[in-house]
């Protein structure tokens, strides 16, 4: 319990860092604007970069933003969650002993790193959902709030994610029986208890892990661009469509970790927390682990 | 102007020389492309720089900075040799014709284009444009009349014009635009030095006539002078002034200048402006009034300098005389802010603190009103006397009874006035007069023929001819008693002329006979006072065309012009090309103005012109290794350096370096806005242009040649 | 109803900027926001052409139909306004503008964009009429005084036209016929042909 209060203490000290130093970043100057823009010759540079581009990326990403992306951002956060509670209700939960000999699965470090990735990234989901059903909550205070969460927490994710990658890296790199894993999805569509083909990680977890480092730092790059909207027009429409496409492939992901973690697997929340999982867990959904 | 803005829509074809009309009068662009789009007249601009207005022109020519007179006289040389020329309007109303066409005959297409660079084809090409598109609107600017011999080329376009007989006619004339709302206004009160109010000049006669006007004793006015003589004499003129105050060069004055009033003038539209700043710090009391601070005011290193802060337009009211000659009047629209206040209690609080308000203000007892009422009574020479504070805001009021075509108000209270009454208005009945010279009109409806002002006869000192100033007969306003030429009216009231008769009774017994005023006569193109008794052209003193000096020298020194010593030939020397080998011309934007205290103090106007630059061709700039956004020295032959952003367009060719004026506020990049008055600092700072524009000055009117000077361009 | 819209002469744009800055002082919209700006092509050469550009008011506006918020929306008479209070300044709308019409001034908070600002047609926006709020938030309100917008009220050689889409039409279609030959109005097309 200890652990967890000093944690939810770190967690906060990132937060106020990150403000602190991100007001003092946008603090504004008098005559801004004024020779960066207006010579006379940037304008006509200016003005040929906008409407001369439209016809390359405007039209595209006006037509998938207007009519495609909420359609399937719907999709994904009721589909997927439809398919989870089928699951849940046909299959059920799989449950292990925990009484029984624990294995030290993640240590104190990675215990926290992963929790304030866990929370900037829940937020991250949230805020951007947020923001694109923003019509629904009518926009205004609410939704500008969420913008600036999103913003904040894309700086925490991103220095998360870093140590993320370095932390599990090296038990993530896909093996055959990886393949084998995927056919069998997991061995999630019985109820029985057979070894399943996984080292430390399954392949799930690893393209999962995988898609929220890497992809995680695509997202925070291309958000930064369309932020600072530094890059010509044409290259911020591009990386506004990318942030979209890619935010809907980690929302399904997120959604399936968060339903391995909190329900398909009884107790596995709390291998996160203690650190800890049952041994009878490890041998059957990670057989290939290599005790130490 | 003779036609009026409006009257451009009338025209056939366009000319401008010297003018950026669509960066400098926006305003008139309208009736231009009228014009254009309804007539299908052609624009030919004639400039150095294919400005803005070139880009809506349908002939653009380029003319090497100064050499206008030779492409002008061409012009009339090429007329005149396809005989496309107006033979009954020179026959009948313009003199000296003979004299000038021998002149006119040097500049053949092919001498034209060896003086202007601009190929004789297209010389062909604009004066047929000209021939067969009549009539035809000159205008010309700055860009006509800065140069050694502006007053040879704006008697060129003159003599155009006459040949192709497009004056006194609706879509014709000669239209100069002028700068402002009121410069017109500022030149009929002659703010200048060798002329009293309305033209008057400096002669015992003038001073008598406006004593009269003012009411106080001429004797008074003598005694306000330390010597008689010195009232007939000209002074010091604006281009010049700081030679006053330096003494370095050869003076006749009695006492070099010692205190100086800046009355709405920013400095650094002067050229050599290094001796300006030089001036400025050696004046014993510098006073400027204006709303903003000006470069004078931060670049005085001295305690003397006094600053009042003048009201805008918008906080005070008067008349004022627009490019058309058309009177308005301005509103006050509030109050005077802060500690400002307006030119009139400036004036006032100045003129009693020095003691003789008394006499200043013998017939003002209401101001503004009684200020045009005062020149109504003594400004007879140009017709300002119908144009009472009462009809200029009856016209004012209603705006919406005139004419846009031809600017007669259609029935309402002013029915049949023109609008704003361009002078002459000769009498509180008269419409004003739309266009001058027009003889198609009666005098008392607008009409006017040319002025008699030269004597009745000239025997010509180039050919020996003897000509008959007056109009020939058949050439009269409607209705007039005398069917042809006729003198100017004088003794109606015994001792007095048209011009000093305050009864006015002379006018009036003009009108009443159908006559003009001031006579019927012909335009001449022989000015036997001037230097040049016909327009020829001279190389600038700076001439990039050292081969052309021989050919086409400039004048002789001229001591005592407005008091100093003018170099004209010592100055004009062949080798100095070879140092400052680039063309060097100045001009306005559209966003700032003159000197640009006030625009330069707007945040707007600043957003959009934020930087002090010159214009470099691109090949010159790849030549001279300058990139976009570089910094370049620009090094004047009299020393002077600037540090300006270099904006490489194709605007102007790969000789001409072209610099906008508008900015002060640093000097070779350092920057002194610590010395303006605090919170009053420009938005925008940057070198003055004319801290590198040449020594050279017009031989009548000493205007400073701006246009044509040479420079040396290096990468900063 | 009068459907409102713009229409810039380039025959007749001298590039005097008189648009911009009457918008920028009849609204005093800060430094740096351009509701309109005039753009010139070719600059220097033959064939140089000046254009005024704002928000054009489009049939079908792109704005519009990208707004995750539905800050956006059409009036009957075709202008298009933002509710600053609904924006949240995602910038979408500037990536979807072909005219480059909206606007973000610098927020407060992490430099990430205010609410958008674009042209009004000199209509204010969807707070009341004259309101105080209205005038602080977006300007003068002509339209409802029954003015046309401030930049063509100043344009001195009429290039910019605004107002009721058929008389403007009218007023370029003679224009076009006194030339005798065709000027298309650039942007036109691209903005109403839906409409």
């Amino acid at each position: 319990m200890r652990r967890l209060i000093a944690s939810g203490v770190l967690i906060m000290i990132v937060y106020a860092a990150v403000m602190v130093i991100s007001t003092a970043i946008a603090a504004p100057t008098s005559m801004d604007g004024f020779t960066q823009f207006f010579s006379p010759e940037n304008y006509g540079e200016l003005y040929g970069g906008i409407t001369g581009d439209w016809q390359k990326l405007g039209q595209p990403f006006t037509q998938l933003q207007s009519e495609l992306f909420w359609k399937i951002f719907l999709g994904v956060i009721t589909v997927i969650p439809g398919v989870f509670l089928l699951h849940f209700l046909i299959v059920g939960a799989k449950s292990f002993a925990h009484d029984g000999p624990q294995i030290l699965f993640f240590n104190f470090f990675t215990r926290i790193v992963h929790w304030i990735g866990a929370i900037s990234f829940a937020l991250l989901v949230i805020t951007g959902l947020l923001i694109i059903f923003g019509a629904i909550f009518g926009g205004g205070a609410p939704i500008r709030l969420a913008r600036h969460i999103h913003i904040i927490n894309a700086m925490v994710f991103a220095v998360i994610a870093v140590f993320m990658f370095l932390i599990w890296v090296k038990d993530m790199f896909p093996t055959f029986y990886d393949i084998k894993w995927i056919f069998i999805l997991g061995g999630y569509l019985s109820k029985k208890k057979k070894p399943v083909p996984a080292g430390k990680f399954n392949a799930g977890q690893k393209a999962w892990f995988w898609l929220a480092t890497v992809g995680g730092g695509i997202m925070a790059y291309t958000g930064y661009i369309i932020w600072g909207m530094n890059g010509d027009l044409d290259t911020v429409r591009l990386y506004t469509i990318v942030h979209n496409v890619l935010g809907m492939v980690l929302i399904s992901l997120f959604l399936t970790h968060l339903y391995m973690s909190l329900f398909a697997i009884k107790g596995s929340l709390h291998s996160m927390i203690s650190g800890y999982k049952p041994k009878e867990e490890v041998d059957i959904l990670h057989s290939r682990y290599k005790y130490e | 102007m003779t036609n009026s803005l409006n009257d451009i829509r009338h025209t056939k074809s366009m000319i401008f020389i010297g003018s950026n009309a669509t960066e400098n009068h926006p305003v008139s662009m309208q009736h231009i492309l009228h014009a254009k789009e309804v007539n299908n007249a052609p624009i030919i601009v004639v400039d150095p720089r294919f400005t803005k207005l070139a880009a809506k022109a349908t002939e653009f020519v380029r003319v090497r900075p100064g050499s206008d007179c030779a492409f002008i006289m061409g012009l009339v040389n090429e007329v005149i040799a396809n005989g496309w020329e107006d033979k009954e309007f020179i026959r009948t109303r313009v003199a000296g014709y003979q004299e000038m066409v021998e002149v006119a005959k040097h500049y053949t297409p092919e001498a034209v284009e060896d003086v202007t660079g601009i190929p004789a084809e297209q010389t062909r090409r604009v004066a047929k444009i000209l021939a067969q598109n009549r009539p035809t609107s000159l205008t010309w600017c700055m860009g006509g009349t800065q140069h050694t011999i502006g007053s040879s080329i704006t008697r060129a376009f003159c003599i155009l014009q006459l040949v192709l007989g497009n004056m006194g006619k609706s879509g014709g004339g000669t239209n100069i635009f002028r700068g402002h709302d009121n410069v017109q206004g500022a030149t009929d009160m002659c703010v200048l030095s060798h002329s009293l109010p309305g033209y008057y000049g400096l002669s015992d006669g003038a001073w008598k006539h406006w004593c009269r006007v003012w009411d106080v004793d001429y004797d008074y006015i003598v005694g306000r002078f330390p010597d008689k003589e010195w009232m007939g004499k000209k002074g010091f003129t604006l281009a010049r002034w700081y030679e006053g105050v330096l003494a370095e060069e050869e003076l006749e004055t009695p006492s070099p200048v010692k205190a100086l009033i800046q009355w709405g003038c920013g400095t650094n539209s002067n050229s050599q402006y290094n001796r300006v700043v030089k001036a400025l710090n050696k004046l014993e009391l510098l006073v400027i009034v204006d709303p903003f601070p000006t470069a004078a005011a931060a670049l005085t290193k001295t305690d003397n300098v006094y600053l009042l802060p003048g009201a805008s337009q918008y906080e005070t009211s008067g008349s004022v005389t627009s490019t058309s000659r058309q009177f308005q009047w301005r509103f006050k629209v509030v109050d005077p802010v802060y500690d400002s206040k307006d030119d009139y209690e400036i004036m006032s609080l100045l003129v009693s603190k020095l003691g003789f308000a008394d006499e200043f203000y013998k017939n003002i007892k209401e101001v503004p009103e009684d200020i045009t009422r005062e020149i109504n009574k003594g400004t007879l020479t140009i017709g300002y006397n119908g144009q009472t504070p009462e009809r200029i805001k009856k016209h004012m009021e209603n705006w919406h009874t005139f004419d846009i075509e031809d600017l007669q108000a259609k029935g309402g209270p002013c029915d049949g006035d023109y609008y704003g009454m361009p002078w002459p208005c000769w009498t509180e009945e008269h419409p004003g007069t739309p266009i001058l010279y027009d003889v198609s009109k009666p005098v008392a409806e607008g009409g006017l023929p040319f002025r008699n002002r030269f004597g009745l006869e000239k025997t010509y000192d180039s050919s020996g001819r003897k000509e008959n100033q007056l109009a020939a007969d058949g050439v009269y306003n409607p209705g007039s008693e005398v069917k042809g030429g006729y003198p100017e009216f004088k003794d109606v009231v015994p001792g007095t002329n048209w011009k000093t008769d305050l009864t006015q009774e002379t006018l009036k017994t003009a009108i009443k006979r159908g006559m003009a005023p001031f006579g019927n006569a012909r335009a001449r193109c022989v000015v036997w006072n001037f230097p040049d008794q016909v327009p020829i052209h001279r190389e600038p003193l700076h001439s990039p065309r050292p081969d052309l000096i021989e050919k086409y020298p400039t004048y002789e020194d001229q001591p005592n012009h407005y008091r100093v010593m003018t170099r004209y030939k010592s100055e004009q020397k062949p080798e100095l090309v070879k140092e400052f080998p680039y063309v060097l011309t100045t001009g306005r934007m559209v966003e700032h103005m003159g000197g640009g205290a006030e625009t330069r103090s707007s945040k707007y106007l600043s957003e959009l012109q934020p930087e002090m630059y010159a214009e470099i061709n691109p090949r010159l700039a790849n030549n001279l290794g300058i990139r976009k956004d570089d910094m370049v020295v620009i090094e004047s032959p009299e020393g002077s350096k600037i540090k300006v952003k270099a904006f490489i367009t194709p605007r102007v060719d790969d000789k001409t370096i072209f610099l906008p004026y508008h900015f002060a506020g640093t000097l070779m990049g350092e920057s002194y806005l610590k010395d303006y008055p605090e919170g009053h600092e420009p938005y925008v700072v940057g070198d003055p242009g004319n801290t590198v524009t040449n020594y050279g000055y017009d031989i009548i009117t000493q205007i400073q040649a701006t246009k044509d000077g040479l420079c040396k361009v290096t990468r900063a | 109803m009068a459907r409102m819209r713009f229409l810039c002469d380039t025959e007749r744009c001298i590039d005097c900027s008189g648009c911009v800055i009457a918008c920028k002082e009849g609204n005093h919209v800060p430094v740096g926001i351009n509701r309109r700006r005039v753009i010139t092509m070719k600059q220097g050469e033959p064939g140089e052409k000046s254009i005024s550009v704002a928000c054009m008011h489009c049939s079908d506006a792109p704005c519009i139909a990208v707004c995750p918020v539905d800050a956006i929306y059409q009036r009957d008479d075709g202008v298009v306004l933002v509710s600053k209070k609904t924006c949240i300044g995602c910038g979408y709308c500037f990536m979807a503008c072909p005219f480059g019409a909206p606007q973000f001034p610098k927020g407060s908070v992490f430099g990430a964009r205010g609410a958008m600002d674009k042209c009004t047609f000199c209509a204010g926006g969807p707070e009341e009429n004259f309101s105080k709020e209205e005038k602080k938030l977006y300007g003068q309100n002509r339209i409802a005084e029954g003015k046309v917008p401030m930049c063509a009220s100043m344009c001195a050689t009429k290039a910019l036209l605004a107002g009721d889409g058929d008389v403007v039409a009218d007023v370029f279609r003679e224009r076009v016929f006194n030339r005798g030959s065709g000027v298309n109005a650039w942007g036109w097309n691209k903005a109403y042909k839906k409409s």
